[in-house]
């Protein structure tokens, strides 16, 4: 492997040890546990993979890592766990289709994740950092025979600040070992090459400078502020059009918020029929419907009915309606409200029409989905209704009497 | 019993007294160096490779043409709309989140289990796992609508007070896929230090020394730092496999937490994880054919080390099937209407023509893959490869756009099209990996040198068992 | 590189033919004394024996999935061409040759089905099914003769699975060669495909008609995954018993026991992730037809949401998947005999509180039902069970001494 590499540099070298280069793993092996045995103890073996039995042969203690990584890895799963439930059970509540708010299942998939990120993490930098990597500068690298390491040669080096080392002895031995193929020296500088101060001042800086995030964050949790927060991105932020509370250039009194003009009414929105709009006359309510009664109307009545009252009123009218079994079935607080009791017949019908209009206690208003002639006709058939629900035999038609009897 | 023998020049044979040799030619370790990294650093490149880097540039051009217009115009820029809210996008992220677990499962599944035969195509899988990852990822982060506001998933602390919802499988799908594409990250950069050095040992020139010496490290391939690379290497094998499967699976939540008949049956998550091996190993097998062929790399990823992955292409097809049937039967059995719709409706409905090609695709065609023949021959093995992924494509596609196209209520039933922005972006997805992919295989080591060393059979004595 | 030497096995003792026959006697008299109180036991209850058929359910699919579990065990070793499970495989192989003794003890639960009684399966009955029309729309499926006709051909399979399984090794213990292996792991797929099949729908059958208007899909595969860890802690607490006995002593090193430890981890941790889709996705959704099964295994019955069961499940979540996992995660605990079998053991039992946790919610009764009728049950099948396996092992070896990997087995070594 011939490179053009840059010479060998002007600074004073000095031996940094020995290299003993090896063709075949076995031999490697063998080498090692000679060396080992021999009392030297800060050396080493190099090899394109890693060889096995090297370890013992070596005497290669088991690394903590796995421990490192245990540790992670349960710190990952308090993390996720603590997160999850102060975001979103204790910080800022949220209901999410009442789940409970600290939902262990719903919670463990990122605490697993979590769980693998941080032993992952650990592994890998764990890995680098008890390897000693990055480092660029190892004085091994000086001897241009080593770059066969990563390729096909076994190297044995034994380094010259090991207390048994003697550069002519420890190379007499290393020539000594099965398979030895060449014995060489690598160098290092004499002197370790200084730092320039500006790396300490420049390192320095950062540090402090990664500090003003978090103490920025502390600071605007812990204080209070007149300015509208941070957008990053002013999306929606100047709609061109005025906003409440704001000046408007147009107006004398340069307001934004205006009243309606006295005296106006929106088109179509007159009303003016009391008895029809309202179901009132006057102060009473109307006794009687104000609009045609005939059968279309009935009809359109039963219809409307039977889609928006009779969820809870129930298809007889009394107060029997899905909702109300659903409640009944779940033994939750309901109360069936009865069209057709003594109460009801007693109502005028002006206040039933209101009562659809605006609602009453737990029933919400359906004015804006029911128009008035539709309140109109629901009114007819709920009157139909309580005819019908307190009937007499009189009423039923001579032709069916029979049947019930 | 001819063909049971294991020849020198052919290593699929199966005798039982013996494993097969799982490199031909007579590998040394010099030979395995030079014919990995001959590749990485031939001076120029071949003509195919610029042939095929024009092509799929240009395919990814597109696709960020297409990601700047929708950014600029709205999502309405897609076929998404009522019911089907879920279209494209979410079937493109989950077929190319499944392709990436191919990679972690050579890497560290096949390593758990000891299979040797992994170590000449964990570094290929590997880096396909990077870039279906990026590829994956890109979908949900356009389709939230307001790109710029993507870092809302995350949970910082903010102005507005908020928190994220971690009750949401959106939000798993975050963290799982973040930690994924972290994982697998460093897993394959962790594997690839040892060969860096290799490369940066024989490196010509200045920069070319340089640039794989800063990612190398200063790697110098001592005992005492294998023995904490292995140990490292064992751990993340540990965690990736987990992971694998935690991750498809928080995707399958995705679907199989709601209440869409079709979607939420409990068998997802390993159908799902068993589906994404299926793809992935389909890719890999697609990539490794003309590659080995390209880049002279026969000898070290042989017919047998296909023929592996075949099997396991056969098996997962297996599973598939098997969960396909056992939801079939399950929605009979439910006696729920809806539930038996919902399969009915995949098969006879509108898209029941996906349904079928799904089916022939997944199902039928790697059948083929129990004659010897089949998996042993690089041009059928390459057809059934391409034809699993389309297979797989459509299941997505089946599953999420069939079923919200036609779910409880039946006036709110709608159908589906697909705009033209829609399948520039499948397509165009395509391109951005096959980029990343070409660019790999022409600067970085392909097959994990120092993996393969071990296993030859020149390093292994007569009686030592593989 | 160093070699290691292989040990030479061919005249250790690998039969039980001396003490077989003794401890086979003592099993059956214990298993037919046990099962006969347990009938007694049950009458004495007086609900029609509808607590006895559960109970004896319970124990019998707990016995059934080690079989199934080592039949599972041994296809998958001859499809992947393993070479280091060679010397544990005889073990499994001769706990799946129980499958036709477990068609046998299927007799109680299939006897009743066919007589009409709806004690143990509600669809049985025709009231049941007039009060639940979605289970009627399922009478095709679930209705006594057609269930019958199922087991008979589950255990059909199975039997002839495990009998070509087990005959191919035994009769390689005096031909040797190659053939045998190599027409085992040619048919070995087909048996994962069959395995797959008939294991979900038996567990469709046989557990999960117990709460005929709940369904999972993944049910099957929840069953596998406990057959599973049953089937990986029976070998390796019989693997240990053999080794005490003196037999196999150097056919099975540490390096198997810290293999099956290692297996026996990754399918807890597979258990639990099963176990963990089914109950998320239906808690998640909230879909009342589904959560009633969980509902039913979190409440004692009363009305209350919580109640007794709920400390069974938490108890089986802890003591099948939490502890072990912690348990089971070091090396050196896997490596250790002694306590790797404490945690086979411990996952035994914990195997059969989940089956007790699938089962005997049917009951329906408030509170947690566990007397001298389980006790009866466990102990009556379990000595069925111990004897059946005497039975099979007969004279074999309990180990495959001529298989062409043995070596391979003997100086395997885990990383």
């Amino acid at each position: 492997m011939n490179h053009d590499r840059p010479s060998v540099p002007e600074t004073p070298q000095v031996v940094a040890g020995l290299l003993a280069e090896f063709d075949r793993p076995e031999t490697l092996v063998a080498a090692a546990a000679r060396v080992k045995a021999a009392g030297y103890r800060t050396w080493d073996c190099h090899s394109p993979f890693p060889v096995h039995g090297i370890d013992p042969a070596m005497g290669i203690r088991p690394t903590i890592l796995p421990w490192l990584v245990v540790g992670a890895g349960t710190a990952g799963v308090l993390v996720a766990l603590v997160m999850q439930w102060w975001t979103n059970a204790v910080d800022y509540p949220l209901n999410i289709s009442g789940k409970p708010l600290f939902s262990l299942p719903a919670n463990i998939p990122v605490t697993f994740e979590l769980l693998i990120l941080f032993s992952a993490l650990t592994a890998f930098l764990g890995a680098l950092a008890l390897n000693g990597l990055p480092f660029f500068s190892n004085p091994i690298f000086s001897n241009p025979r080593f770059r066969r390491v990563t390729n096909d040669r076994f190297f044995v080096s034994i380094s010259a600040a090991d207390p048994a080392f003697g550069e002519e002895a420890t190379r007499a031995f290393l020539q000594s070992l099965d398979g030895v193929a060449v014995v060489e020296p690598f160098h290092r500088p004499a002197a370790p090459p200084k730092i320039p101060a500006a790396f300490h001042i420049a390192g320095a800086l950062a540090v402090c400078m990664a500090c003003f995030p978090p103490l920025l964050i502390a600071y605007a949790r812990a204080t209070k502020s007149a300015k509208p927060r941070i957008h990053v991105w002013p999306d929606m932020d100047s709609q061109a059009k005025y906003q409440t509370q704001t000046a408007h250039p147009l107006f004398p009194d340069r307001r934004s918020m205006r009243a309606g003009v006295p005296g106006t009414v929106a088109v179509g929105r007159l009303n003016a029929d009391e008895r029809l709009y309202e179901g009132k006359d006057g102060e009473q309510w109307v006794t009687s419907v104000p609009v045609e009664i005939d059968a279309e109307r009935m009809r359109r009545g039963k219809e409307r009915y039977e889609i928006y009252c009779a969820p809870c009123h129930g298809l007889s009218g009394e107060g029997d309606g899905i909702m109300a079994q659903r409640a009944l079935e779940r033994e939750e607080p309901w109360v069936r409200r009865s069209l057709v009791d003594d109460y009801a017949v007693k109502l005028p019908v002006g206040s039933i029409f209101n009562t659809i209009r605006h609602g009453k206690n737990t029933m919400l208003p359906y004015g804006a989905q029911v128009p008035p002639a539709d309140r109109w006709a629901i009114v007819l058939y709920v009157k139909a209704l309580q005819r019908a629900q307190n009937a007499t035999i009189d009423d039923v038609p001579e032709e069916l009497r029979d049947k019930l009897q | 019993m001819s063909d049971l023998a294991i020849r020198a020049d052919d290593n699929t044979g199966n005798d039982p007294l013996r494993r097969a040799p799982l490199a031909l030619g007579g590998q040394t370790y010099a030979s395995v160096t030079e014919t990995v990294c001959a590749v990485a650093e031939r001076e120029g490149t071949t003509r195919a490779w610029r042939i095929a880097f024009a092509v799929s540039a240009t395919l990814t051009l597109a696709f960020f043409a297409s990601i700047g217009y929708l950014i600029v115009t709205g999502v309405g820029v897609w076929g998404n709309t009522n019911p089907v809210y879920w279209a494209f996008p979410i079937v493109n992220f989950v077929f190319w989140i499944g392709i990436g677990h191919a990679g972690t499962l050579i890497s560290a599944i096949l390593f758990l289990f000891r299979q040797k035969w992994r170590t000449s195509i964990n570094r290929f899988a590997e880096a396909m796992t990077i870039f279906a990852v990026m590829c994956a990822g890109i979908f949900p982060g356009i389709h939230v609508g307001r790109v710029w506001l993507a870092y809302w998933l995350a949970p910082y602390p903010n102005q507005m007070l908020l928190w994220p919802n971690f009750r949401s499988p959106l939000l798993w799908d975050v963290f799982a896929v973040s930690t994924y594409a972290t994982v697998s990250a460093m897993f394959w950069y962790l594997g690839m230090v040892p060969d860096l050095a290799t490369l940066r040992d024989r490196a010509k020139t200045p920069i070319r020394r340089t640039l794989y010496g800063l990612f190398a490290l200063g790697w110098h391939g001592s005992a005492r730092q294998w023995h904490r690379y292995e140990r490292a290497y064992l751990l993340l094998a540990a965690l990736a496999a987990p992971l694998v499967l935690s991750v498809h699976s928080v995707v399958s939540f995705d679907f199989a937490v709601s209440q869409v008949p079709g979607w939420h049956t409990t068998i997802f998550p390993p159908y799902f994880v068993a589906g994404a091996i299926f793809s992935g190993f389909a890719m890999v097998v697609t990539l490794m054919v003309p590659a080995r062929a390209f880049f002279g790399l026969k000898n070290l990823v042989t017919v047998r080390h296909l023929e592996n992955m075949n099997k396991i292409i056969l098996l997962t097809s297996l599973i598939v099937g098997y969960a396909y049937g056992t939801e079939l039967f399950i929605s009979w059995y439910s006696g729920s209407t809806y539930e038996r719709f919902a399969f009915f409706n995949r098969a006879f409905g509108p898209l029941g023509w996906g349904y079928g090609l799904m089916v022939l695709c997944n199902v039928l065609v790697p059948q083929l893959f129990w004659f010897k023949k089949c998996r042993t021959t690089p041009w059928i093995m390459l057809v059934v490869a391409v034809l699993v992924n389309v297979g797989m494509w459509f299941e997505r596609f089946v599953i999420i756009v069939g079923s919200l196209s036609r779910d409880y209520l039946p006036s709110s039933w709608g159908h589906y099209v697909p705009t033209a922005i829609d399948l520039l972006m499948l397509v165009g997805s395509f391109g951005l990996f096959f980029t990343l992919f070409l660019l790999f295989c022409r600067y970085l080591p392909m097959v994990a040198i120092a993996e393969v060393k071990p296993v030859l059979p020149v390093t292994k004595p007569a009686d030592e068992t593989a | 590189m160093h070699t290691k030497e292989v040990p030479n096995i061919a005249d250790e003792p690998n039969t039980l033919a001396d003490v077989g026959p003794r401890l086979r006697r003592y099993a059956a008299i214990v298993g037919g004394v046990a099962l006969a109180l347990a009938l007694i036991s049950g009458l004495f209850i007086g609900d029609g024996g509808k607590y006895l058929l559960h109970s004896y359910l319970t124990s019998y699919c707990f016995f059934l999935s080690l079989s199934l579990g080592g039949l599972f065990f041994v296809a998958v070793q001859h499809a992947s061409r393993a070479g280091w499970s060679v010397s544990v495989r005889r073990i499994a192989e001769i706990l799946g040759g129980n499958l036709p003794l477990m068609a046998l003890l299927a007799l109680p639960i299939l006897v009743p089905v066919l007589l009409g009684n709806g004690h143990l399966y509600p669809w049985v009955d025709r009231a049941y099914l007039d009060a639940h029309p979605v289970v009627a729309q399922k009478t095709a499926w679930l209705n006594g003769w057609s269930f019958a006709g199922r087991c008979a051909v589950y255990f059909a399979i199975w039997a002839l699975m495990a009998r070509f399984f087990l005959n191919g090794s035994t009769k390689q213990d005096e031909q040797g060669g190659t053939e045998l292996t190599l027409r085992m792991e040619r048919w070995s797929p087909l048996a994962l495909i069959l395995f797959a099949l008939t294991i979900t729908c038996a567990s469709v059958d046989l557990v999960m008609s117990l709460s005929p208007e709940w369904f999972s899909t993944i049910f099957g595969v929840y069953y596998f995954s406990g057959s599973t860890v049953g089937a990986l802690a029976t070998i390796i607490v019989v693997a240990c018993l053999l080794q005490r006995a003196g037999r196999l002593t150097h056919a099975i090193t540490v390096e198997h026991y810290h293999e099956l430890g290692k297996l026996l981890f990754a399918f807890v941790v597979f258990w639990g992730y099963i176990a963990f889709s089914q109950y998320m996705l239906i808690w998640y959704a909230n879909i009342p037809e589904e959560t009633r099964y969980y509902l039913a295994r979190q409440t004692g019955g009363a009305g209350a949401v919580v109640g007794p069961w709920a400390y069974v499940s938490l108890l089986l979540v802890a003591g099948h998947l939490l502890i072990p996992f912690v348990g089971l995660l070091s090396r050196h605990v896997k490596r250790n005999r002694k306590l790797l079998v404490g945690w086979a053991v411990w996952l035994l039992v914990f195997h059969w509180v989940d089956m007790y946790w699938l089962v005997m919610p049917s009951l329906g009764r408030p509170g947690l039902p566990f007397g001298f009728t389980d006790v009866f049950c466990i102990l009556g099948l379990g000595g069925a069970y111990v004897a059946g396996t005497l039975w099979i092992a007969g004279d074999r070896r309990w180990i495959a001494v001529k298989d062409p990997r043995m070596s391979e087995a003997l100086v395997f070594e885990n990383t």
